[in-house]
């Protein structure tokens, strides 16, 4: 999942950036407005987190625009203004959560995790499609419930992909999400990937949980079961 | 043009152009018709005087007597002329005071017709003429026509028309004068209190002055009123931010001194955790003193009145996409275009705060109800709102502790947090209050009252 991270304290910014990569996620930072409003609207972007008071272009106004060009990805308000007021009007400018500074980083990543969930259409943390059950809060995949080890590039992939059950996800998308901008890419890393995650989630090839669709990219092909 | 005196000292001005115009005009036309008239009016008496006189002589022609009654007739220069003329046009006589003049009389009149004309002199002296055309019967009966005419000098017609304008214009320019002049200096008069506004208000800028005074005009006396209320406003407003960030600055030093004592403890034991707490409380006193209530009941001048219904949509909103993996059913039961008198911060953290517990408590049901006061208008600002939620609820015990967290800082309610204490100081300030009851759902309900303006 790649995360933009809006936020003009550097101390600030670059602490959040690093503990949410090493909670694996792909992180691109921006420290005004105007790169952020750039990075939103150019950059793919699962979740974006937003300081509301930016230079160059207010949080509320990056949500606006952002919001105004058709992207539909959840967005996560950070605020020092903690006054209902404050909170309405981001809400209302297209903002799905927000959370008030001084904040621990464990409630950002718990809002960053539910709402990422949410958009991917699933209701609780544990997402399950049938005897496959990711738990995206403590990070483990099971199968028939053995748990499965996991690289974290391995996850990365697997969450993504479960997120997004039943979407065909392109080989450049799972790419993007995968490596940070100035990593080199290589398509083939995907590959690689996805034929070690089949090796480990169906020795015998009895499953079949991610289907390839030659030329378009890769799907999660089992049915979401209905409580999750 | 930015001075009332100057604005209106043009505005009469051209008026009294052009009333004083319009009047010249009339007065000056009325004026020379009148005496065209009475010119004209005399003409006719001395062509008249003249026909009298004339008498036919033995040849059966007209003859003039030598001397006429007229003496102006035989001044050299009189400006009194007087012609007689046969049916050639040739001047039979003409009179001695037209003597080395050739005065044209105008055109021959048809038959027994009068006609005047407006004639001049070679010298360029202006005349009226006026001439009659008659069929004379002499003594053996026979008709001859003959043309009498008669012309007189305008010149001092022209003078005196020119003398009366004169006049006119001298009397009308000092009125209009005087006029400017009376009216500026009224003008002064009825300014001065606006001035005295001003200079009044330059000396409460300089702190010289507590107040505007209360010895003005009607008028003006609603305005100084308004302006005091507001000087009184802005002026508790300065005094409760000042309060507001001294104590703010003055409780920040206690955790700031606990860090400090912890930090040079010589053997620190989890210096992590301790830290923390001391953080939160920090944190705990910056938010309770920033959300206060903007605004004090009695500095509500210039205040708009929210629309509830309005707000509470965007509020209820953005509360369901916050706790959308919770899908509490919120049931808003608001009294239609009930307005609340105060600032939409406060009215927003009021109803933000008590919804946000309500929601973050309930097993699956929030209700808010907003009804005027018993007795109190939809706009009058006066309204009871009541929230409640099937969560938990709170037991008695734990209330009054909850409504006095604002007070007590260190207090640590998980859950309902400084929200209710902020509640309770916006409805405080408002004239109202809040109340924590069970609710008939199963959980809380809290019922906070705003007083109407």
């Amino acid at each position: 999942m790649r995360l933009l991270v809006i936020e003009d304290d550097t101390t600030l910014r670059e602490s959040l950036c690093r503990q949410l990569a090493e909670a694996g996620f792909g992180v691109e930072q921006a420290a005004d407005g105007r790169e952020g409003l750039y990075f939103a609207l150019e950059y793919p972007v699962d979740l974006a987190i937003v300081d509301l008071g930016l230079p160059e272009i207010s949080g509320l106004d990056v949500i606006r625009e952002v919001r105004e060009k058709g992207k539909t990805y959840p967005i996560l308000i950070l605020t020092a203004r903690d006054r209902w007021q404050d909170k309405v009007d981001g809400l209302d400018a297209g903002a799905d959560d927000y959370v008030v500074k001084p904040f621990h980083y464990e409630e950002v990543s718990a809002r960053v995790n539910a709402l990422l969930r949410r958009s991917g259409g699933w209701a609780t943390s544990v997402l399950s499609a049938g005897p496959v059950t990711l738990d995206t809060t403590r990070q483990e995949l099971k199968v028939s419930d053995s748990e499965i080890e996991l690289t974290s590039y391995e996850y990365r992939i697997i969450e993504h992909l479960m997120m997004r059950a039943g979407e065909v996800i392109s080989k450049t998308e799972l790419t993007d999400r995968l490596y940070d901008q100035d990593f080199e890419r290589d398509s083939n890393v995907i590959e690689v990937f996805i034929g070690r995650l089949r090796k480990k989630m169906d020795p015998d090839n009895s499953l079949q949980p991610i289907e390839t669709l030659r030329g378009r990219g890769y799907r999660f092909a089992l049915d979401r079961n209905q409580d999750s | 043009m930015s001075s009332l005196s100057a604005r209106l000292l043009v505005s009469v001005s051209l008026l009294l152009i052009f009333f004083f115009g319009v009047t010249i005009v009339v007065l000056d036309s009325a004026f020379r018709e009148a005496g065209e008239q009475a010119q004209e009016d005399i003409l006719d008496t001395q062509l008249m005087a003249l026909i009298a006189e004339a008498e036919p002589n033995p040849r059966g022609e007209l003859e003039m007597p030598f001397a006429l009654r007229e003496p102006r007739f035989g001044n050299l220069g009189s400006g009194l002329y007087g012609a007689l003329s046969d049916e050639t046009d040739a001047p039979v006589w003409t009179s001695r005071s037209s003597l080395g003049l050739d005065v044209p009389y105008g055109p021959r009149p048809e038959s027994g017709a009068h006609s005047f004309s407006r004639v001049n002199l070679d010298d360029g002296t202006p005349l009226m003429a006026l001439s009659l055309h008659v069929q004379w019967e002499l003594a053996n009966g026979d008709l001859k026509p003959y043309t009498f005419s008669v012309a007189q000098s305008l010149d001092s017609f022209n003078a005196q028309l020119a003398g009366f304008r004169r006049q006119l214009f001298t009397w009308f320019g000092a009125i209009a004068l005087i006029m400017l002049f009376s009216i500026s200096v009224v003008m002064r008069g009825l300014l001065k209190p606006l001035r005295q506004i001003e200079s009044e208000i330059t000396d409460i800028e300089a702190g010289k002055r507590e107040s505007l005074s209360d010895d003005f005009p009607d008028e003006l006396s609603s305005v100084a009123r308004n302006m005091n209320v507001l000087v009184g406003s802005e002026r508790s407003r300065s005094e409760r931010y000042r309060n507001t960030l001294d104590n703010l600055a003055h409780s920040l030093k206690t955790p700031l001194a606990a860090i400090r004592a912890i930090l040079t403890e010589q053997q620190s034991t989890n210096l992590t955790d301790r830290v923390e707490a001391q953080i939160e409380r920090m944190n705990d006193i910056v938010r309770y003193q920033l959300r206060k209530p903007s605004t004090a009941k009695t500095e509500s001048f210039g205040v708009v009145a929210v629309p509830v219904d309005k707000e509470l949509k965007k509020l209820v909103d953005g509360l369901h996409k916050v706790y959308k993996d919770k899908e509490p059913e919120i049931r808003v039961d608001v009294t239609t275009g009930i307005l609340f008198r105060g600032d939409t911060g406060d009215f927003l953290e009021l109803a933000g705060n008590l919804l946000d517990n309500a929601c973050k408590w309930c097993k699956s049901k929030v209700s808010l109800t907003i009804r005027p006061l018993p007795g109190a208008t939809i706009d009058s600002g006066g309204m009871s709102m009541v929230v409640e939620d099937d969560g938990p609820g709170i037991p008695d015990e734990a209330r009054e502790a909850l409504l006095q967290r604002g007070m007590r800082l260190d207090e640590n309610a998980p859950g309902h947090g400084i929200g209710l204490a902020v509640v309770k100081d916006i409805a405080a300030s408002y004239g109202g209050d809040i109340a924590i009851s069970g609710s008939a759902l199963g959980g809380a309900k809290i019922s906070v009252t705003v007083d109407p303006d």
